[in-house]
Protein backbone atom coordinates (compact mmCIF):
# COMPACT_ATOMS: atom_id res chain seq x y z
CA UNK A 1 0.00 0.00 0.00
CA UNK A 2 1.27 3.43 -0.84
CA UNK A 3 0.89 6.50 1.31
CA UNK A 4 -2.28 7.64 -0.36
CA UNK A 5 -3.99 4.29 0.14
CA UNK A 6 -3.02 4.22 3.80
CA UNK A 7 -4.41 7.71 4.22
CA UNK A 8 -7.66 6.72 2.50
CA UNK A 9 -8.02 3.63 4.67
CA UNK A 10 -7.48 5.62 7.86
CA UNK A 11 -9.94 8.33 6.80
CA UNK A 12 -12.52 5.72 5.81
CA UNK A 13 -12.26 4.02 9.19
CA UNK A 14 -12.63 7.33 11.02
CA UNK A 15 -15.92 7.78 9.13
CA UNK A 16 -17.07 4.23 9.77
CA UNK A 17 -15.95 3.88 13.37
CA UNK A 18 -18.86 5.53 15.27
CA UNK A 19 -21.43 3.34 13.55
CA UNK A 20 -19.15 0.30 13.60
CA UNK A 21 -18.72 0.51 17.38
CA UNK A 22 -22.45 0.91 18.08
CA UNK A 23 -23.35 -1.83 15.60
CA UNK A 24 -20.84 -4.23 17.16
CA UNK A 25 -21.94 -3.51 20.72
CA UNK A 26 -25.71 -3.27 20.30
CA UNK A 27 -26.48 -5.49 17.32
CA UNK A 28 -23.77 -8.16 17.07
CA UNK A 29 -22.68 -8.66 20.67
CA UNK A 30 -26.18 -9.44 22.04
CA UNK A 31 -26.52 -12.34 19.58
CA UNK A 32 -23.36 -13.95 20.95
CA UNK A 33 -24.01 -13.02 24.57
CA UNK A 34 -27.52 -14.51 24.21
CA UNK A 35 -26.10 -17.96 23.42
CA UNK A 36 -24.13 -17.89 26.66
CA UNK A 37 -27.15 -16.64 28.64
CA UNK A 38 -29.31 -19.44 27.21
CA UNK A 39 -26.87 -22.04 28.52
CA UNK A 40 -27.18 -20.75 32.07
CA UNK A 41 -29.69 -20.31 34.80
CA UNK A 42 -29.82 -16.55 34.83
CA UNK A 43 -31.99 -14.07 36.71
CA UNK A 44 -32.32 -10.32 36.80
CA UNK A 45 -29.55 -10.13 39.41
CA UNK A 46 -27.11 -11.93 37.10
CA UNK A 47 -25.81 -15.41 36.28
CA UNK A 48 -26.53 -18.24 38.68
CA UNK A 49 -25.01 -21.35 37.18
CA UNK A 50 -24.16 -23.18 34.00
CA UNK A 51 -26.76 -25.76 32.97
CA UNK A 52 -25.68 -26.62 29.44
CA UNK A 53 -28.54 -27.48 27.08
CA UNK A 54 -31.01 -27.89 29.94
CA UNK A 55 -33.03 -24.79 28.93
CA UNK A 56 -33.41 -26.07 25.39
CA UNK A 57 -34.49 -29.54 26.53
CA UNK A 58 -37.10 -28.00 28.80
CA UNK A 59 -38.64 -26.11 25.84
CA UNK A 60 -40.11 -29.16 24.22
CA UNK A 61 -41.86 -30.37 27.34
CA UNK A 62 -43.20 -26.92 28.24
CA UNK A 63 -46.82 -26.89 27.09
CA UNK A 64 -47.03 -23.12 27.50
CA UNK A 65 -44.09 -22.66 25.12
CA UNK A 66 -45.46 -25.08 22.53
CA UNK A 67 -48.86 -23.42 22.95
CA UNK A 68 -47.55 -19.91 22.44
CA UNK A 69 -45.55 -21.02 19.42
CA UNK A 70 -48.71 -22.59 18.02
CA UNK A 71 -50.72 -19.40 18.70
CA UNK A 72 -48.10 -17.40 16.86
CA UNK A 73 -48.34 -19.76 13.88
CA UNK A 74 -52.15 -19.47 13.98
CA UNK A 75 -51.79 -15.69 13.95
CA UNK A 76 -49.40 -15.87 10.97
CA UNK A 77 -51.82 -18.15 9.10
CA UNK A 78 -54.81 -15.91 9.77
CA UNK A 79 -53.19 -12.56 8.98
CA UNK A 80 -50.79 -13.25 6.15
CA UNK A 81 -53.24 -14.19 3.36
CA UNK A 82 -55.33 -11.07 3.98
CA UNK A 83 -52.23 -8.90 4.30
CA UNK A 84 -51.01 -10.12 0.91
CA UNK A 85 -54.27 -9.79 -1.02
CA UNK A 86 -56.14 -6.85 0.52
CA UNK A 87 -53.30 -4.31 0.11
CA UNK A 88 -52.95 -5.39 -3.52
CA UNK A 89 -56.61 -4.54 -4.11
CA UNK A 90 -56.16 -1.25 -2.27
CA UNK A 91 -53.09 -0.41 -4.37
CA UNK A 92 -55.03 -1.12 -7.58
CA UNK A 93 -57.76 1.23 -6.34
CA UNK A 94 -55.31 3.96 -5.36
CA UNK A 95 -53.44 3.62 -8.64
CA UNK A 96 -56.46 4.45 -10.81
CA UNK A 97 -56.35 7.83 -12.54
CA UNK A 98 -59.02 9.51 -10.44
CA UNK A 99 -59.09 12.83 -8.64
CA UNK A 100 -59.44 11.32 -5.18
CA UNK A 101 -56.53 8.89 -5.46
CA UNK A 102 -54.42 10.87 -2.96
CA UNK A 103 -57.31 10.64 -0.50
CA UNK A 104 -57.42 6.87 -0.96
CA UNK A 105 -53.67 6.48 -0.52
CA UNK A 106 -53.62 8.65 2.60
CA UNK A 107 -56.62 6.93 4.21
CA UNK A 108 -55.37 3.42 3.52
CA UNK A 109 -52.03 4.14 5.16
CA UNK A 110 -53.14 6.48 7.95
CA UNK A 111 -53.61 3.87 10.73
CA UNK A 112 -50.02 2.77 10.03
CA UNK A 113 -48.52 5.91 11.53
CA UNK A 114 -50.27 5.43 14.87
CA UNK A 115 -48.41 3.87 17.76
CA UNK A 116 -49.19 0.31 18.81
CA UNK A 117 -50.48 1.55 22.17
CA UNK A 118 -52.91 3.94 20.52
CA UNK A 119 -54.28 1.39 18.08
CA UNK A 120 -54.57 -1.20 20.85
CA UNK A 121 -56.68 1.07 23.00
CA UNK A 122 -58.72 2.36 20.10
CA UNK A 123 -59.43 -1.32 19.31
CA UNK A 124 -60.20 -2.12 22.92
CA UNK A 125 -62.78 0.65 23.12
CA UNK A 126 -64.08 -0.03 19.62
CA UNK A 127 -64.89 -3.62 20.58
CA UNK A 128 -65.98 -2.84 24.13
CA UNK A 129 -69.51 -3.81 25.22
CA UNK A 130 -72.19 -1.17 25.94
CA UNK A 131 -70.44 1.89 24.53
CA UNK A 132 -68.19 0.33 21.90
CA UNK A 133 -68.40 1.32 18.27
CA UNK A 134 -68.66 -2.15 16.77
CA UNK A 135 -71.55 -3.31 18.95
CA UNK A 136 -73.20 0.06 18.31
CA UNK A 137 -72.95 -0.41 14.56
CA UNK A 138 -74.17 -4.02 14.77
CA UNK A 139 -77.13 -2.87 16.84
CA UNK A 140 -77.82 -0.06 14.36
CA UNK A 141 -78.06 -2.54 11.51
CA UNK A 142 -80.11 -4.95 13.66
CA UNK A 143 -77.47 -7.65 13.50
CA UNK A 144 -77.79 -7.97 17.27
CA UNK A 145 -80.84 -6.84 19.18
CA UNK A 146 -81.03 -3.66 21.20
CA UNK A 147 -80.45 -5.13 24.61
CA UNK A 148 -77.78 -7.72 23.85
CA UNK A 149 -74.04 -7.27 23.87
CA UNK A 150 -71.30 -9.22 22.18
CA UNK A 151 -68.48 -9.71 24.67
CA UNK A 152 -65.58 -9.73 22.25
CA UNK A 153 -62.85 -10.58 24.71
CA UNK A 154 -64.64 -13.47 26.44
CA UNK A 155 -64.06 -16.22 23.87
CA UNK A 156 -60.91 -17.37 22.12
CA UNK A 157 -62.45 -17.16 18.67
CA UNK A 158 -63.75 -13.62 19.08
CA UNK A 159 -60.50 -12.49 20.75
CA UNK A 160 -58.59 -13.74 17.73
CA UNK A 161 -61.06 -11.95 15.47
CA UNK A 162 -60.38 -8.66 17.27
CA UNK A 163 -56.61 -9.14 17.19
CA UNK A 164 -56.55 -10.13 13.53
CA UNK A 165 -58.90 -7.34 12.42
CA UNK A 166 -56.98 -4.65 14.30
CA UNK A 167 -53.64 -5.94 13.04
CA UNK A 168 -54.86 -5.90 9.45
CA UNK A 169 -56.35 -2.44 9.89
CA UNK A 170 -53.12 -1.14 11.41
CA UNK A 171 -50.55 -2.74 9.08
CA UNK A 172 -52.26 -3.05 5.68
CA UNK A 173 -50.94 0.35 4.53
CA UNK A 174 -47.31 -0.70 4.41
CA UNK A 175 -47.70 -3.51 1.82
CA UNK A 176 -50.22 -1.31 -0.01
CA UNK A 177 -47.49 1.29 -0.57
CA UNK A 178 -45.04 -1.42 -1.69
CA UNK A 179 -47.55 -2.61 -4.29
CA UNK A 180 -48.34 0.94 -5.31
CA UNK A 181 -44.72 1.79 -6.04
CA UNK A 182 -44.37 -1.45 -8.01
CA UNK A 183 -47.53 -0.64 -9.99
CA UNK A 184 -46.19 2.80 -10.80
CA UNK A 185 -43.01 1.23 -12.18
CA UNK A 186 -45.02 -0.59 -14.86
CA UNK A 187 -44.40 1.45 -18.03
CA UNK A 188 -47.56 3.18 -19.25
CA UNK A 189 -46.70 2.22 -22.87
CA UNK A 190 -47.09 -1.47 -22.00
CA UNK A 191 -50.60 -0.87 -20.72
CA UNK A 192 -51.46 1.47 -23.59
CA UNK A 193 -50.33 -1.13 -26.10
CA UNK A 194 -52.53 -3.73 -24.42
CA UNK A 195 -55.43 -1.27 -24.45
CA UNK A 196 -55.00 -0.71 -28.19
CA UNK A 197 -54.95 -4.47 -28.72
CA UNK A 198 -58.34 -4.57 -27.04
CA UNK A 199 -57.35 -6.13 -23.71
CA UNK A 200 -60.01 -5.51 -21.10
CA UNK A 201 -59.23 -4.19 -17.64
CA UNK A 202 -59.36 -7.70 -16.20
CA UNK A 203 -57.09 -9.08 -18.92
CA UNK A 204 -54.59 -6.29 -18.30
CA UNK A 205 -54.68 -7.11 -14.60
CA UNK A 206 -54.17 -10.85 -14.90
CA UNK A 207 -51.89 -10.97 -17.91
CA UNK A 208 -49.71 -7.89 -17.43
CA UNK A 209 -49.92 -6.38 -13.98
CA UNK A 210 -49.97 -9.50 -11.80
CA UNK A 211 -47.06 -11.25 -13.57
CA UNK A 212 -45.02 -8.04 -13.29
CA UNK A 213 -45.96 -7.75 -9.61
CA UNK A 214 -44.88 -11.29 -8.77
CA UNK A 215 -41.61 -10.25 -7.08
CA UNK A 216 -43.46 -7.70 -4.97
CA UNK A 217 -46.12 -10.23 -3.99
CA UNK A 218 -43.42 -12.66 -2.84
CA UNK A 219 -41.64 -9.86 -0.96
CA UNK A 220 -44.85 -8.81 0.78
CA UNK A 221 -45.61 -12.42 1.65
CA UNK A 222 -42.24 -12.91 3.34
CA UNK A 223 -42.26 -9.52 5.08
CA UNK A 224 -45.73 -10.19 6.49
CA UNK A 225 -44.80 -13.66 7.73
CA UNK A 226 -41.75 -12.19 9.47
CA UNK A 227 -43.75 -9.30 10.95
CA UNK A 228 -46.51 -11.61 12.18
CA UNK A 229 -44.05 -13.92 13.95
CA UNK A 230 -42.87 -10.90 15.97
CA UNK A 231 -46.38 -9.99 17.16
CA UNK A 232 -46.50 -8.76 20.74
CA UNK A 233 -47.75 -5.26 21.61
CA UNK A 234 -51.28 -5.28 20.26
CA UNK A 235 -52.07 -8.68 21.80
CA UNK A 236 -50.40 -7.83 25.11
CA UNK A 237 -52.48 -4.66 25.38
CA UNK A 238 -55.86 -5.91 24.17
CA UNK A 239 -56.51 -9.55 25.07
CA UNK A 240 -53.49 -9.80 27.35
CA UNK A 241 -53.02 -13.25 25.81
CA UNK A 242 -56.40 -14.31 27.18
CA UNK A 243 -58.85 -15.80 27.66
CA UNK A 244 -56.78 -18.35 29.63
CA UNK A 245 -53.62 -17.68 27.56
CA UNK A 246 -55.24 -18.99 24.39
CA UNK A 247 -54.09 -16.00 22.34
CA UNK A 248 -50.68 -15.58 23.94
CA UNK A 249 -47.96 -15.31 21.27
CA UNK A 250 -44.33 -16.37 21.59
CA UNK A 251 -42.78 -12.95 22.22
CA UNK A 252 -45.26 -12.36 25.03
CA UNK A 253 -44.37 -15.67 26.70
CA UNK A 254 -40.67 -14.83 26.37
CA UNK A 255 -41.33 -11.44 27.94
CA UNK A 256 -43.34 -12.91 30.82
CA UNK A 257 -40.86 -15.68 31.59
CA UNK A 258 -38.00 -13.19 31.64
CA UNK A 259 -39.44 -10.22 33.43
CA UNK A 260 -42.25 -11.66 35.53
CA UNK A 261 -40.81 -15.09 36.29
CA UNK A 262 -37.20 -13.94 36.35
CA UNK A 263 -36.01 -16.77 34.06
CA UNK A 264 -33.70 -14.94 31.67
CA UNK A 265 -31.73 -18.01 30.64
CA UNK A 266 -34.84 -19.94 29.68
CA UNK A 267 -36.26 -16.92 27.83
CA UNK A 268 -33.02 -16.49 25.92
CA UNK A 269 -33.27 -20.12 24.80
CA UNK A 270 -36.83 -19.52 23.59
CA UNK A 271 -35.67 -16.39 21.77
CA UNK A 272 -33.30 -18.50 19.69
CA UNK A 273 -36.18 -20.60 18.41
CA UNK A 274 -37.82 -17.38 17.23
CA UNK A 275 -34.48 -16.17 15.91
CA UNK A 276 -34.03 -19.35 13.90
CA UNK A 277 -37.53 -19.09 12.38
CA UNK A 278 -36.99 -15.44 11.45
CA UNK A 279 -33.52 -15.98 9.99
CA UNK A 280 -34.85 -18.81 7.81
CA UNK A 281 -37.70 -16.55 6.61
CA UNK A 282 -35.34 -13.65 5.92
CA UNK A 283 -32.86 -15.82 4.01
CA UNK A 284 -35.74 -17.27 2.01
CA UNK A 285 -36.87 -13.73 1.23
CA UNK A 286 -33.34 -12.71 0.08
CA UNK A 287 -33.19 -15.83 -2.07
CA UNK A 288 -36.56 -15.14 -3.65
CA UNK A 289 -35.55 -11.54 -4.35
CA UNK A 290 -32.25 -12.62 -5.84
CA UNK A 291 -33.93 -15.27 -7.97
CA UNK A 292 -36.36 -12.66 -9.27
CA UNK A 293 -33.57 -10.19 -10.01
CA UNK A 294 -31.79 -12.76 -12.13
CA UNK A 295 -34.86 -13.60 -14.18
CA UNK B 1 -72.88 0.01 -25.04
CA UNK B 2 -69.32 -0.69 -23.94
CA UNK B 3 -68.91 2.87 -22.74
CA UNK B 4 -71.98 2.49 -20.54
CA UNK B 5 -70.63 -0.69 -18.98
CA UNK B 6 -67.28 0.88 -18.20
CA UNK B 7 -69.00 3.75 -16.43
CA UNK B 8 -71.07 1.47 -14.22
CA UNK B 9 -68.01 -0.59 -13.43
CA UNK B 10 -65.91 2.40 -12.50
CA UNK B 11 -68.78 3.75 -10.42
CA UNK B 12 -68.92 0.49 -8.45
CA UNK B 13 -65.14 0.55 -8.01
CA UNK B 14 -65.37 4.14 -6.83
CA UNK B 15 -67.98 3.25 -4.22
CA UNK B 16 -65.99 0.27 -2.94
CA UNK B 17 -62.68 2.09 -2.84
CA UNK B 18 -64.11 5.10 -1.03
CA UNK B 19 -66.04 2.90 1.42
CA UNK B 20 -62.85 1.02 2.16
CA UNK B 21 -61.09 4.33 2.83
CA UNK B 22 -63.87 5.41 5.18
CA UNK B 23 -63.69 2.10 7.06
CA UNK B 24 -59.95 2.65 7.50
CA UNK B 25 -60.55 6.15 8.81
CA UNK B 26 -63.60 5.38 10.94
CA UNK B 27 -61.90 4.26 14.17
CA UNK B 28 -59.59 7.29 14.11
CA UNK B 29 -62.46 9.66 13.33
CA UNK B 30 -64.51 8.04 16.08
CA UNK B 31 -61.64 8.50 18.55
CA UNK B 32 -61.39 12.15 17.51
CA UNK B 33 -65.12 12.78 18.02
CA UNK B 34 -65.07 10.95 21.36
CA UNK B 35 -62.33 13.30 22.53
CA UNK B 36 -64.57 16.26 21.68
CA UNK B 37 -67.52 15.05 23.78
CA UNK B 38 -68.34 16.05 27.30
CA UNK B 39 -67.58 13.35 29.83
CA UNK B 40 -70.67 11.49 30.93
CA UNK B 41 -72.75 12.19 27.82
CA UNK B 42 -75.65 9.78 27.28
CA UNK B 43 -74.98 7.49 24.32
CA UNK B 44 -78.06 5.71 22.99
CA UNK B 45 -77.24 5.23 19.31
CA UNK B 46 -73.93 5.48 17.48
CA UNK B 47 -74.87 8.90 16.11
CA UNK B 48 -74.62 10.39 19.60
CA UNK B 49 -70.85 9.96 19.39
CA UNK B 50 -70.60 12.24 16.42
CA UNK B 51 -73.17 14.93 17.26
CA UNK B 52 -72.57 18.23 19.12
CA UNK B 53 -72.27 19.77 21.67
CA UNK B 54 -68.51 19.60 21.37
CA UNK B 55 -65.91 20.73 23.84
CA UNK B 56 -62.16 21.18 23.65
CA UNK B 57 -61.78 21.15 27.43
CA UNK B 58 -60.66 17.48 27.52
CA UNK B 59 -57.37 18.47 25.93
CA UNK B 60 -56.21 20.90 28.65
CA UNK B 61 -57.49 18.37 31.20
CA UNK B 62 -55.30 15.63 29.76
CA UNK B 63 -52.29 17.87 29.18
CA UNK B 64 -52.38 19.43 32.66
CA UNK B 65 -53.96 16.70 34.76
CA UNK B 66 -51.85 13.73 33.63
CA UNK B 67 -48.23 13.08 32.73
CA UNK B 68 -49.12 12.94 29.05
CA UNK B 69 -47.35 16.20 28.22
CA UNK B 70 -44.19 15.05 29.94
CA UNK B 71 -44.24 11.72 28.05
CA UNK B 72 -44.89 13.64 24.89
CA UNK B 73 -41.74 15.70 25.45
CA UNK B 74 -39.76 12.55 26.32
CA UNK B 75 -40.93 10.84 23.14
CA UNK B 76 -40.09 13.88 21.08
CA UNK B 77 -36.62 14.24 22.63
CA UNK B 78 -35.80 10.55 22.16
CA UNK B 79 -37.11 10.54 18.59
CA UNK B 80 -35.23 13.69 17.58
CA UNK B 81 -31.94 12.61 19.18
CA UNK B 82 -32.19 9.09 17.69
CA UNK B 83 -32.97 10.48 14.26
CA UNK B 84 -30.17 13.07 14.22
CA UNK B 85 -27.55 10.65 15.55
CA UNK B 86 -28.65 7.84 13.27
CA UNK B 87 -28.57 10.04 10.18
CA UNK B 88 -25.10 11.38 11.04
CA UNK B 89 -23.37 8.10 11.87
CA UNK B 90 -25.17 6.10 9.16
CA UNK B 91 -24.46 8.53 6.33
CA UNK B 92 -20.83 9.00 7.44
CA UNK B 93 -20.19 5.28 7.40
CA UNK B 94 -22.20 4.90 4.19
CA UNK B 95 -20.16 7.63 2.52
CA UNK B 96 -16.88 5.91 3.41
CA UNK B 97 -18.13 2.54 2.16
CA UNK B 98 -19.56 3.89 -1.07
CA UNK B 99 -17.11 6.62 -2.01
CA UNK B 100 -13.70 6.18 -0.36
CA UNK B 101 -11.77 3.38 -2.07
CA UNK B 102 -10.06 1.47 0.72
CA UNK B 103 -9.03 -2.06 1.56
CA UNK B 104 -11.74 -3.98 3.40
CA UNK B 105 -14.70 -1.87 2.33
CA UNK B 106 -16.44 -4.93 0.91
CA UNK B 107 -15.85 -6.81 4.14
CA UNK B 108 -17.32 -4.02 6.25
CA UNK B 109 -20.34 -3.74 3.98
CA UNK B 110 -21.04 -7.47 4.25
CA UNK B 111 -20.66 -7.27 8.03
CA UNK B 112 -23.31 -4.53 8.17
CA UNK B 113 -25.52 -6.45 5.74
CA UNK B 114 -25.82 -9.21 8.33
CA UNK B 115 -27.52 -6.65 10.56
CA UNK B 116 -30.67 -7.06 8.48
CA UNK B 117 -30.89 -10.65 9.66
CA UNK B 118 -31.09 -9.70 13.33
CA UNK B 119 -34.65 -9.26 14.56
CA UNK B 120 -34.75 -6.97 17.60
CA UNK B 121 -37.50 -9.05 19.20
CA UNK B 122 -35.26 -12.10 19.36
CA UNK B 123 -32.39 -10.44 21.22
CA UNK B 124 -34.29 -8.56 23.93
CA UNK B 125 -32.94 -10.73 26.76
CA UNK B 126 -29.21 -10.28 26.04
CA UNK B 127 -29.89 -6.65 25.10
CA UNK B 128 -31.47 -6.07 28.48
CA UNK B 129 -28.54 -7.71 30.27
CA UNK B 130 -26.04 -5.69 28.20
CA UNK B 131 -27.76 -2.35 28.79
CA UNK B 132 -28.15 -3.26 32.47
CA UNK B 133 -24.42 -4.00 32.75
CA UNK B 134 -23.62 -0.70 31.07
CA UNK B 135 -25.74 1.00 33.75
CA UNK B 136 -27.99 2.45 31.08
CA UNK B 137 -31.29 0.92 32.20
CA UNK B 138 -33.82 3.64 32.93
CA UNK B 139 -31.85 6.26 30.97
CA UNK B 140 -32.53 7.91 27.63
CA UNK B 141 -29.12 6.74 26.39
CA UNK B 142 -30.31 3.21 27.02
CA UNK B 143 -33.28 3.92 24.78
CA UNK B 144 -31.39 5.72 22.03
CA UNK B 145 -28.17 3.72 21.56
CA UNK B 146 -29.68 0.31 20.66
CA UNK B 147 -32.18 1.98 18.34
CA UNK B 148 -29.51 3.69 16.21
CA UNK B 149 -27.33 0.59 15.89
CA UNK B 150 -29.46 -1.01 13.15
CA UNK B 151 -28.03 -1.10 9.66
CA UNK B 152 -31.13 -0.38 7.54
CA UNK B 153 -30.47 3.38 7.24
CA UNK B 154 -26.83 2.78 6.43
CA UNK B 155 -27.63 0.30 3.66
CA UNK B 156 -30.19 2.64 2.10
CA UNK B 157 -27.63 5.47 2.19
CA UNK B 158 -24.90 3.27 0.67
CA UNK B 159 -27.05 2.35 -2.28
CA UNK B 160 -27.89 6.03 -2.78
CA UNK B 161 -24.29 7.27 -2.52
CA UNK B 162 -23.17 4.63 -5.01
CA UNK B 163 -25.45 6.31 -7.54
CA UNK B 164 -23.79 9.73 -7.17
CA UNK B 165 -21.20 10.39 -9.90
CA UNK B 166 -17.65 10.30 -8.58
CA UNK B 167 -16.18 12.89 -10.96
CA UNK B 168 -17.01 15.91 -8.84
CA UNK B 169 -15.60 14.28 -5.71
CA UNK B 170 -12.39 13.31 -7.53
CA UNK B 171 -11.96 16.94 -8.61
CA UNK B 172 -12.20 18.16 -5.02
CA UNK B 173 -9.82 15.41 -3.89
CA UNK B 174 -7.22 16.46 -6.49
CA UNK B 175 -7.55 20.07 -5.35
CA UNK B 176 -6.57 18.82 -1.91
CA UNK B 177 -10.02 18.88 -0.32
CA UNK B 178 -10.42 16.53 2.63
CA UNK B 179 -12.95 13.70 2.72
CA UNK B 180 -14.83 15.56 5.42
CA UNK B 181 -15.23 18.52 3.07
CA UNK B 182 -16.49 16.27 0.28
CA UNK B 183 -18.90 14.54 2.65
CA UNK B 184 -20.27 17.81 4.01
CA UNK B 185 -20.16 19.99 0.90
CA UNK B 186 -21.01 17.48 -1.84
CA UNK B 187 -22.39 14.17 -0.61
CA UNK B 188 -24.82 15.51 1.99
CA UNK B 189 -26.34 18.33 -0.09
CA UNK B 190 -26.84 15.92 -3.00
CA UNK B 191 -28.62 13.44 -0.78
CA UNK B 192 -31.18 15.74 0.82
CA UNK B 193 -34.18 13.70 -0.41
CA UNK B 194 -32.76 10.44 0.91
CA UNK B 195 -31.85 12.04 4.23
CA UNK B 196 -35.38 13.42 4.56
CA UNK B 197 -36.76 9.95 3.90
CA UNK B 198 -34.43 8.20 6.35
CA UNK B 199 -35.17 10.84 8.98
CA UNK B 200 -38.93 10.50 8.74
CA UNK B 201 -38.81 6.71 8.91
CA UNK B 202 -36.41 6.86 11.83
CA UNK B 203 -38.57 9.42 13.64
CA UNK B 204 -41.77 7.41 13.21
CA UNK B 205 -39.97 4.22 14.25
CA UNK B 206 -38.68 5.81 17.42
CA UNK B 207 -41.95 7.57 18.22
CA UNK B 208 -43.84 4.28 18.02
CA UNK B 209 -41.24 2.00 19.59
CA UNK B 210 -42.91 -0.08 22.27
CA UNK B 211 -41.13 -3.28 23.32
CA UNK B 212 -37.71 -1.84 24.14
CA UNK B 213 -38.89 1.20 26.15
CA UNK B 214 -41.20 -1.18 28.04
CA UNK B 215 -38.13 -3.13 29.19
CA UNK B 216 -35.68 -0.29 29.51
CA UNK B 217 -37.63 2.41 31.38
CA UNK B 218 -39.40 1.89 34.69
CA UNK B 219 -39.42 5.40 36.06
CA UNK B 220 -42.78 6.98 35.26
CA UNK B 221 -41.21 10.41 34.69
CA UNK B 222 -39.04 8.94 31.94
CA UNK B 223 -41.79 7.04 30.09
CA UNK B 224 -42.32 7.65 26.41
CA UNK B 225 -45.89 7.94 25.13
CA UNK B 226 -46.32 4.33 23.93
CA UNK B 227 -45.59 2.94 27.39
CA UNK B 228 -47.19 5.81 29.26
CA UNK B 229 -50.56 5.63 27.52
CA UNK B 230 -51.48 2.12 28.72
CA UNK B 231 -50.90 3.09 32.36
CA UNK B 232 -53.59 5.75 31.98
CA UNK B 233 -56.04 3.55 30.16
CA UNK B 234 -55.67 0.13 31.71
CA UNK B 235 -57.75 1.21 34.70
CA UNK B 236 -61.29 0.24 33.79
CA UNK B 237 -62.87 3.61 33.16
CA UNK B 238 -66.59 4.05 32.76
CA UNK B 239 -66.08 6.62 30.04
CA UNK B 240 -64.07 6.62 26.83
CA UNK B 241 -63.78 10.41 26.55
CA UNK B 242 -60.54 10.96 28.46
CA UNK B 243 -58.80 7.81 27.11
CA UNK B 244 -59.64 8.85 23.56
CA UNK B 245 -58.29 12.35 24.26
CA UNK B 246 -55.05 10.74 25.43
CA UNK B 247 -54.97 8.71 22.21
CA UNK B 248 -55.51 11.81 20.13
CA UNK B 249 -52.84 13.82 21.95
CA UNK B 250 -50.41 11.02 21.11
CA UNK B 251 -51.61 10.71 17.50
CA UNK B 252 -52.35 14.19 16.20
CA UNK B 253 -48.64 15.18 15.90
CA UNK B 254 -47.96 11.94 14.02
CA UNK B 255 -50.90 12.48 11.70
CA UNK B 256 -49.72 16.01 10.94
CA UNK B 257 -46.16 14.80 10.29
CA UNK B 258 -47.65 12.14 8.03
CA UNK B 259 -49.80 14.57 6.05
CA UNK B 260 -46.87 16.96 5.54
CA UNK B 261 -44.23 14.34 4.69
CA UNK B 262 -46.48 11.84 2.93
CA UNK B 263 -44.23 11.83 -0.15
CA UNK B 264 -41.07 11.04 1.82
CA UNK B 265 -42.85 8.30 3.76
CA UNK B 266 -44.08 6.64 0.59
CA UNK B 267 -40.56 6.84 -0.81
CA UNK B 268 -39.03 5.48 2.39
CA UNK B 269 -41.31 2.48 2.41
CA UNK B 270 -40.60 1.56 -1.18
CA UNK B 271 -36.87 1.74 -0.40
CA UNK B 272 -37.14 -0.44 2.68
CA UNK B 273 -39.04 -2.86 0.51
CA UNK B 274 -36.23 -3.01 -2.00
CA UNK B 275 -33.61 -3.47 0.72
CA UNK B 276 -35.86 -5.95 2.49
Amino acid sequence: MNKRQIRATITAWVFILPFFILFTIFTVYPIIQGVWVSLNKWNLMGKQNFVGLENYKKLFTDDAFVGSLWHTIQFVLMCTPVLVILPLIMALFANRPVKYKRFLRISYYLPGVLSVSVISFIAKYTFAPYRGLVNGILRFFDVINTKSEILWFESTGRSWAVVVIMTIWWTVGFPMLLYLSALQDIPQETLDAAEVDGASGMQQLFQIKLPLLKPTILLVLMLQIIACFKVFGQIYMTTGGGPANTTRPLVMYIYQQAFNKNKLGYSAAMSYILFAILVVCTLLQFKLQKGEDEN
Amino acid sequence: MRKQKVTIKSFVIMIISVLLALVMLLPVVWALFCSLQQEGKQITTIWDWFLPPYTLMNYPDVLMGTSTLRWFINSLAVAVISTVLSVIISTMAAYAIAKIPFKGSKWVYTFFLFGLLVPGEATIIPMFILVHNLNLINTFSGLVLPSIAGSMNLLIAVSFFRGIPTALMEAVRIDGGSELTIYRKIALPLSKPIIATISIMCFIGSWNNYLWPLLCIFDEAKYTLPIGIPTLLSVERPDVVIPMTVNMVASIPMIIVYLIFEKQIVQGISMEGIKG
